[in-house]
């Protein structure tokens, strides 16, 4: 499977916050395993859903300053509600502090108007370059393909400017 | 342990609200509600259960620190609101909670909302003794 | 992709403790994905490796017959990425459990570098809960077993006395 974890970016206002949604189908195949008989969206991917919102609001807002975003820190996930196929999870983060390096969130995942979802995560974020700069290559290539996937994410009304 | 004083408990039970609740150490003042200031949840309740018993090797029994049987017993409660002799049991079985300000008005889901972080000391100090 | 996030357990002790691996390997497709020119696994995907090896432990706890669910990470924390060809060990241990549910901790190391750790809680969602909806099951018992199976927990579990796990003893057959 493709591991992306939302379908599409509703809203963002950088620096601050961003919303997405991601659609629970039956045609995904971990379902079958997850469960055999109650088949919803596991919880790490509400996890990851939320991780992936925050790493874009951070691309958008820093100009795709950073090739490698990752999940640092989870505090107090807490799951409320399952996510069945047919229902759309939507995600909204929100940037409670950040450095340089490392970057707070508070996270509320929601299915219509119930909460599924909450908690905070922190998130860091630097180049393979900073270590080594030989790498600077592969940062590149990895910004490059997060432009191309930014662009099929956002809507048109918030699409990104071509370059 | 018995001999715990109010500051120890509190600063355990502190740190217990801190690691399960994902909050600051500042937020967690005596008056603070778990559920309105603190955001915890049912889910919460058991985790925050779990590291008391640890941090003061004591049991804690279901429905002991939050007596869920009687909010939602028909013995007790009627139109959502506790009856005067679900009260008199709520006093029975929370001598640590200060129940004046919910006796006022009695609606089932504002207890929850009303138990403070000096009540969940209360309740600690409450067990230690009844272990002594 | 399948939802299998442990290999193998290498130590299954009812009520106390278990140890799992996971291999790390390109041939997994969403690794293409995350990310392309540098593929690593999903951090939140050696979250769900702890949450599986920690709430395998906790249904046997159950008897394997209870519905248990992920509640809450209380804390994960991850040190730097895994990549392809490593081999992540997960140790869980049961810190505690009650009718409502339960509590673990895991740690996860690569080699002896620490990897990730976490406080992980289940609920048992009881017949009566309100969180339970009606007729909810997770497993046909045989797809469950044939889970365990894979895994290796009637391979190696045992008591804490030494004695073999086996299916039968769960109602299994």
């Amino acid at each position: 499977m493709r591991f992306w974890l939302l379908d599409a970016i509703r809203s963002y206002e950088p620096g601050v916050e961003l919303t997405a949604t991601k659609n629970v189908a039956l045609t995904e195949e971990y379902l079958a395993d997850h469960f055999p008989e109650f088949p919803v969206l596991p919880g790490v991917f509400m996890l990851e859903a939320s991780t992936q919102a925050a790493a874009w609001l951070l691309r958008l807002s820093e100009d795709f300053a950073h090739s490698i975003i990752c999940l640092k820190e989870a505090k107090n996930i807490k799951y409320v509600d399952f996510v069945p196929p047919g229902q759309t999870l939507t995600v909204t983060v929100s940037v409670v502090k950040q450095d340089e390096r490392l970057a707070t969130f508070t996270i509320e995942g929601q299915m219509g108007d119930r909460p599924t979802l909450s908690g905070r995560l922190v998130i860091e974020r630097y180049n393979l370059a900073d270590n080594d700069p030989a790498q600077r290559t592969t940062d590149e290539d990895l910004k490059n393909y997060f432009r191309r996937i930014a662009k099929l994410l956002l809507p048109r009304e918030l699409a990104l400017p071509i370059r | 342990m018995v001999t715990a004083t109010k500051e120890e408990i509190f600063s355990k039970v502190q740190e217990a609200l801190v690691d399960a609740l994902g909050v600051e150490d500042e937020e967690v003042t005596p008056a603070a509600t778990l559920q309105g200031d603190l955001d915890a949840e049912s889910i919460d309740f058991l985790d925050i259960v779990f590291r008391l018993e640890k941090a003061f090797d004591i049991k804690i029994e279901r429905g002991e620190l939050f007596p869920e049987d009687i909010l939602t017993s028909t013995e007790y409660v009627e139109e959502g609101r506790v009856n005067s002799a679900g009260i008199v049991k709520l006093r029975e079985r929370m001598p640590f909670a200060d129940l004046s300000k919910f006796e006022r008005d009695p609606v089932v889901q504002k207890l929850g909302q009303q138990l403070t972080v000096q009540d969940m000391c209360n309740f600690v100090e409450h067990k230690l003794a009844a272990a002594a | 992709m399948r939802w299998f996030w442990l290999d193998r357990f290498t130590e299954f002790t009812s009520g106390t403790r278990a140890t799992a691996v996971k291999g790390v390997a390109l041939s997994e497709e969403h690794l293409h994905d995350h990310w392309p020119h540098y593929p690593v696994m999903p951090n939140t995907l050696i979250a769900e490796g702890m949450a599986q090896a920690g709430g395998l432990l906790v249904s046997e706890i159950y008897r394997f017959s209870e519905l248990v669910v992920l509640a809450k990470f209380s804390k994960c924390v991850f040190h730097g990425l895994a990549r392809p060809g490593d081999v992540l060990t997960y140790r869980a241990v049961v810190e505690q459990a009650k009718d409502a549910g339960a509590s673990v901790t895991v740690t996860a190391h690569v080699g002896e570098r620490p990897q990730a750790e976490a406080e992980i809680f289940f609920a048992r969602l009881a017949a009566d809960s309100v969180n339970r909806p009606e007729g909810m099951r997770l497993f046909d018992p045989n797809h469950l077993l044939h889970w365990l199976k894979l895994v290796g927990v009637f391979e190696i579990g045992t008591r804490p006395d030494g004695t073999r796990l086996r299916p039968e003893d769960y109602g299994f057959n």
